[in-house]
């Protein structure tokens, strides 16, 4: 079941912001129209980066994932949620979430529920990696912050937990305020970072 | 956010809802969240051992293994 509320993006062209709609429930339409919009820009990124001779270090980290897989995985899984933000007609973001089978690592709330983002990943023509001119900012900020909304409507209290990416870890200490609980060897080495009740209330404020 | 939900009257056991009751309390949700999140879990597994996979618990210290039998 979908559902869309309003929310807001800033337009980096005019610096304005822009209305754009939430969707709970991303559809398998919405994930293939997504999908047939970012995969050709991605693709074509990573071809210049490696004619280019750029060193795979630094290309997008996310470049790989497969929205349709991820859809087609946890689809009628109550568990699963996934989340979408649409602004002018395409799909600017899309996130992945579990609200359950995570436990709080925090020492003060081992154990706890948590709402854990399984992936978030902004449009490619959004990402300052891949493009000179983004269009869309706040995305990221968006989706993290629909998280910790789904953790307080759950009764979890705003506590979210992610393994970052190295190249959005910045992104998740400073920008987030999310607690780094350092590198996680279960999990390929990224890092683990965790909110508090504390963080969260800070972060949507 | 959807918020669309619907009501039922949960018949449960002493023991059943002491259970819940500590179960509750210890994870800091409403009795209601905590059969969600059951839920959720029983779904889950139920599903990915539909598809073959197995569930295990592991000793953190001695490294023994033991399959979880879901019915």
């Amino acid at each position: 079941m979908s559902d869309r509320s309003r929310t807001y993006l800033k337009d980096l062209r005019t610096g304005q912001l822009a209305e754009a709609s939430l969707i709970d429930g991303v559809s398998r339409d919405e994930i293939e129209r997504s999908e047939s919009l970012w995969r050709p820009i991605l693709l074509e990124s990573l071809e210049i980066r490696q004619r280019s001779g750029i060193a795979k270090g630094s290309w997008p980290e996310h470049s790989h994932w497969d929205w349709r897989k991820k859809h087609a995985a946890t689809e009628g899984l109550i568990a699963y949620r996934m989340f979408g933000v649409e602004c002018e007609g395409d799909m600017q973001g899309l996130m992945l979430v579990s609200t359950a089978g995570h436990p709080c690592r925090i020492a003060e709330q081992r154990g706890k529920e948590q709402v854990y983002i399984d992936f978030v990943a902004s449009a490619p023509w959004n990402s300052r990696e891949l493009v000179d001119s983004p269009r869309y900012g706040l995305v990221g900020r968006v989706l993290i912050a629909t998280a910790v909304q789904l953790s307080l409507a759950e009764g979890f209290r705003g506590r979210v937990g992610l393994h970052s990416l190295p190249q959005s870890e910045t992104f998740y200490a400073t920008n987030c305020g999310m607690t780094d609980l350092g590198k996680d060897t279960k999990k390929e080495g990224l890092r683990y970072f965790e909110t508090t009740p504390a963080q969260a209330a800070a972060f949507l404020r | 956010m959807a918020t669309d939900k619907k009501t039922m009257t949960l018949n449960l056991t002493a023991a059943e809802m002491a259970a819940l009751e500590k179960l509750s309390d210890q994870k800091d949700l409403s009795k209601t969240a905590v059969l969600r999140q059951a839920l959720r879990l029983y779904q889950l597994i139920d599903s990915r051992l539909a598809q073959g996979e197995l569930l295990y618990f592991e000793d953190k210290d001695k490294k023994n293994k033991s399959e979880l039998m879901v019915l």
